[in-house]
C-alpha cells in the first residue's frame, strides 16, 4: 500500500489528511498524480509540491516503492 | 538545553534562544534575529487568530538542514530555527531565527536567507480566522 498524506488547504479541498492505495509494480508518482487529481480535481488544481517519504521529488518519473509515504501539497506558507 | 530546531504548539523566549545561541562560542561576535508575528489585521480584514497544519516530520527535518546549510554557507558559529504550530492569536509570536557569527554581516544576511528559504521549503500552511470566514494564507514573497 502507499499511504498519500495530504495537508492544509489540500486536505481541506479533499475532506482528509489521508489516503491508503494500492501499490502497482512500476508505478511512478505520476500516474498517482494523475489517478488522484482525476477524482480529486479542485484539491490537486493547488498542489504544487511533491513528497516521498519525507524528500521534496521535482521528478514525477520516479517510481515508487511500496510501503511509501506520499504528500501532495500547496505552496508552503509558514514563518 | 532545549533543540536548536524545534517544532512546538508553546510560545518561546527569545531571550533563552539567544542565551543558548551566545553559549555555543565565545568567538561570536554578531547576532542577528528574525521574530515572526501574527498580524491581526490582512488583506483588508480584522484576524482573530491563525492556526497552523504542518507536514510535522518533513518540516522539522527540513528546518534542521536549513540550519546546517546556513551555518556552511554564512560559516556562522551557530545557528536556532523555532516555529510554533497550533493556534495563535494576534501579536503573538510565530517563528524565531536566531545566527551567530564573528561578525555582523554573515549574521545578518544568513538571518535574512534562513527566514527566506523557510517560506519556500518547510512544509507548514497557516490559516487566517476571521469573523467572516477562514482562509488560506497565499504565501508572501
Amino acid at each position: 500500500m502507499i499511504q498519500v498524506l495530504f495537508f492544509g488547504p489540500v486536505a481541506e479541498r479533499i475532506g482528509k489528511h489521508a489516503l491508503q492505495v494500492s501499490h502497482r509494480a512500476g508505478m511512478r508518482l505520476q500516474d498517482l498524480r494523475d489517478e488522484l487529481s482525476a477524482v480529486y480535481p479542485a484539491a490537486f488544481e493547488i498542489v504544487c509540491f511533491v513528497a516521498a517519504n519525507g524528500t521534496h521529488v521535482r521528478d514525477l518519473s520516479l517510481v515508487i516503492d511500496d510501503g511509501c509515504e506520499v504528500a501532495f501539497m500547496a505552496k508552503f506558507s509558514g514563518g | 538545553m532545549q533543540q536548536a530546531v524545534r517544532i512546538q504548539q508553546e510560545d518561546f523566549s527569545q531571550d533563552e534562544e539567544i542565551r543558548a545561541l551566545q553559549a555555543s562560542s565565545k568567538r561570536m561576535g554578531g547576532i542577528a534575529t528574525f521574530l515572526g508575528c501574527a498580524r491581526d489585521f490582512s488583506e483588508g480584514r480584522e484576524v482573530s487568530q491563525i492556526s497552523f497544519d504542518a507536514y510535522g516530520s518533513m518540516a522539522l527535518s527540513e528546518m534542521q538542514s536549513l540550519r546546517l546549510a546556513a551555518i556552511e554557507k554564512f560559516a556562522l558559529l551557530d545557528a536556532r530555527i523555532v516555529h510554533r504550530l497550533g493556534t495563535v492569536k494576534g501579536g503573538e509570536n510565530i517563528v524565531f531565527i536566531a545566527a551567530g557569527a564573528e561578525h555582523r554581516r554573515a549574521a545578518l544576511e544568513a538571518c535574512s536567507w534562513m527566514i527566506d528559504e523557510l517560506k519556500q521549503r518547510v512544509p507548514i500552511w497557516k490559516k487566517e480566522i476571521t469573523p467572516q470566514g477562514d482562509c488560506w494564507v497565499s504565501p508572501h514573497p
